[in-house]
């Protein structure tokens, strides 16, 4: 796992704030309902920071962040170096 | 407001908002619109006022005439409010709704497109390029209805179409209030409605669009961003600096550097945002905003919460914020927008009652406490009402309050809408007899309104509306849990000045509750893939756990009680009564 990765799977922790959940990789965060849509936000603000890319909010859609790998892919897809 | 700009505007009065558009000066700049790159496109009253007529233009191609409705569905930002006023300009009736973005779960955004398209059963429908096809199929169409997509191109410069002879009654556009089933209440509102509620707000804010400047994320298809931030800088003749909300949640120091470097006068929020501001960024990181040239951030939640507030004044007076810029009102869809209006009385700050916690939950009414009385509430006002306005408070059986006794608030005005678009049923029952009936709690006190709560079950989260009974019917389907034995309930979070969503369910069979871990997790996946909805606690009971009221149903507010007794660690605030 690269430090990228565990730095948001620790993030996502943070957020979920239940001890008794393991979260990795392919965890489903959206579907399973334990992020909400605020989340969301701050999740995709701080993939952003993790990966120094800008990532355009209108091109991102929910089933896009639903675990922390598709999180990367879609940084890769959509995301632009920062200005 | 000095008496020239006073009777400028009455000289002035257009009779509907297309004149208000047509009269405004060509060079000065009207909206001024961040991408979500940061790029920002500037329009003047000229510029827009040609690119709406180029959509009139192109819709009257189409066929379209006065009095049909036409549904836009577009990314924030100046093509789709040059579509909104086109429509306006050919005496069609447009309405905005939500784009899809990832805060919306698709299932939930595919059935409030269709349920809101049948409603409406629009002649067409405009969307951009990136709209995603496979939400195609929710928009309802009928046989003489048509979908477009809009592009960038500018279209011609010469247009040509047939002025639609709009009166004051005729029809201006839909605006929807949010929330799962209320997206099928399309409030209808008529020009004159809209021109009178803009024309008391811009007195009582004394607006000057010469020097006055808007700063919004709201989104258009809300009453907040609709007429506070599009239509009444449209009649003022004001500019606004906007970005889509999106952008702002993902960024909110970008609401801090706009406001700083435009020189922002004006800004409308939800009651959430004050708090999501303060904690996103730090005061190093913010040193660089100034904030001073701001008259008003106007906090338009009900409640108005003082934490919220102050949280928001103490992060940003070193940067310039004054304490008077501080201010609230009471504003809905149905009224056009405002109801109240803080800051009008001669007060620099919406007033504060401090009373006791125990009276109110007891006896439902305010009594104000002093300094070192314990088990305190304390509730702001969210100011007083515009000129002629009027509102009552009643009892459960309709009786009129006194001052500090808290019932429905019931508003009359100049501007109450005719109706929801095309549902008479639900109309009849909250406009009754040239009133409207609220839905909201709150109670009056020397000459200011104070909301409290809902008289509806109504949870709000991050200023959406969300219905509890959507919630529990899904919970109740779940094979586990005993049929209509399930409850939904907001508790006010004062950490995110929202509320979280609570639910409490009774299994079928005491054993069950072995599995609580496996059955909560699969109601949590279930409500979320229906309405985006993500539960923060879910309490399974064992049968008959949940008091019912007399006629057999769940009692809310009493099981909720329970619920708190039985968990005193949920040291929330309860937001009805």
């Amino acid at each position: 796992m690269t430090t990228q990765v565990e730095q948001m799977i620790e993030y996502v922790a943070g957020m979920v704030r239940n001890p008794k959940l393991t979260i990795d990789e392919t965890t489903p965060l959206v579907s399973s309902g334990l992020i909400d849509s605020m989340a969301l936000a701050e999740l995709l603000s701080k993939l952003e920071d993790v990966t120094g890319l800008r990532i355009p909010p209108g091109k991102v859609q929910p089933k896009d962040m639903n675990t922390v790998a598709l999180m990367f892919a879609t940084a890769q897809r959509v995301g632009r170096p920062r200005s | 407001m000095p008496h020239a700009i006073l009777a400028a505007m009455i000289v002035a009065a257009p009779r509907t908002l297309t004149d208000a558009l047509n009269s405004a000066p060509s060079a000065r700049k009207f909206i001024i619109s961040y991408g979500d790159g940061g790029e920002c496109e500037t329009v003047t009253f000229g510029e827009f006022r040609q690119r709406s007529r180029v959509q009139a233009a192109l819709l009257s191609d189409r066929g379209i005439t006065a009095g049909e409705r036409v549904i836009i569905i577009m990314p924030q930002g100046i093509p789709a409010m040059t579509a909104f006023a086109g429509a306006m300009m050919l005496g069609a009736v447009p309405a905005f709704l939500a784009y899809p973005n990832f805060k919306v779960e698709p299932a939930k955004y595919r059935f409030g497109l269709q349920g809101v398209t049948t409603n409406l059963s629009a002649r067409l429908v405009m969307i951009d390029e990136p709209f995603p096809g496979d939400m195609l199929e929710y928009i309802a169409l009928n046989e003489t209805s048509q979908v477009v997509r809009v592009g960038n191109s500018a279209g011609p410069s010469e247009v040509e179409f047939a002025e639609p002879g709009i009166n004051p009654d005729s029809l201006a556009f839909l605006q929807h209030s949010a929330g799962t089933t209320g997206l099928q209440k399309g409030v209808a509102l008529t020009h004159g409605a809209v021109l009178r509620q803009v024309q008391a707000l811009a007195h009582a804010l004394m607006i000057d669009g010469s020097s006055d400047r808007v700063y919004s994320w709201l989104p258009l298809y809300h009453d907040m961003g609709l007429i506070a931030c599009f239509m009444l800088p449209l009649v003022c003749h004001m500019p606004v600096v906007m970005q889509s909300p999106l952008d702002w949640v993902m960024h909110p120091d970008t609401m801090l550097r706009a406001i700083s470097e435009h020189r922002c006068t004006l800004s409308w929020l939800p009651n959430f945002a004050f708090q999501f501001v303060a904690r996103r960024g730090s005061p190093e990181e913010w040193s660089q905003f100034d904030l001073s040239s701001m008259r008003a951030f106007i906090n338009c939640s009900e409640p108005v919460r003082a934490a919220s507030m102050d949280e928001f004044y103490d992060a940003f007076h070193s940067n310039g914020l004054s304490g008077e810029a501080m201010q609230s009102s009471y504003a809905m869809a149905e009224n056009v927008f405002a109801v109240t209006q803080s800051g009008i009385s001669g007060r620099t700050q919406p007033a504060r009652v401090r009373a006791s916690a125990k009276t109110f939950r007891a006896q439902h009414r305010v009594v104000p406490v002093n300094e070192e009385a314990s088990d305190v509430m304390t509730f702001v006002s969210s100011g007083s009402l515009l000129p002629g306005y009027e509102v009552r408070i009643v009892s459960e059986s309709g009786a009129e309050l006194d001052p500090g006794y808290v019932g429905e608030i019931l508003i009359k005005s100049d501007c109450l809408f005719d109706g929801y678009y095309n549902r008479p049923d639900l109309t009849q029952r909250v406009l009754v007899d040239g009133w409207y009936h609220s839905g909201d709690l709150g109670f009056f006190l020397e000459d200011e309104l104070y909301v409290v709560g809902r008289k509806k079950d109504l949870l709000i989260v991050g200023g959406e509306n969300i219905y509890p009974q959507d919630l529990e019917e899904i919970a109740s389907a779940h094979p586990a849990i005993h049929d209509g034995r399930a409850l939904a309930m907001g508790l006010y979070d004062p950490d995110l000045g929202t509320e979280a969503v609570l639910l409490v369910a009774e299994v079928e069979r005491p054993e069950l509750l072995e599995n609580a871990g496996a059955i909560e997790s699969e109601i949590r996946s279930q409500v979320v893939a229906a309405t985006g909805v993500s539960i923060r606690k879910i309490f399974l009971k064992p049968p008959k756990w949940i008091v019912k009221s007399t006629a057999g149903k769940p009692a809310r507010s009493t099981t909720q009680d329970k619920l708190l007794q039985e968990h005193p660690e949920l040291q929330g605030e309860r937001t009805g009564l």
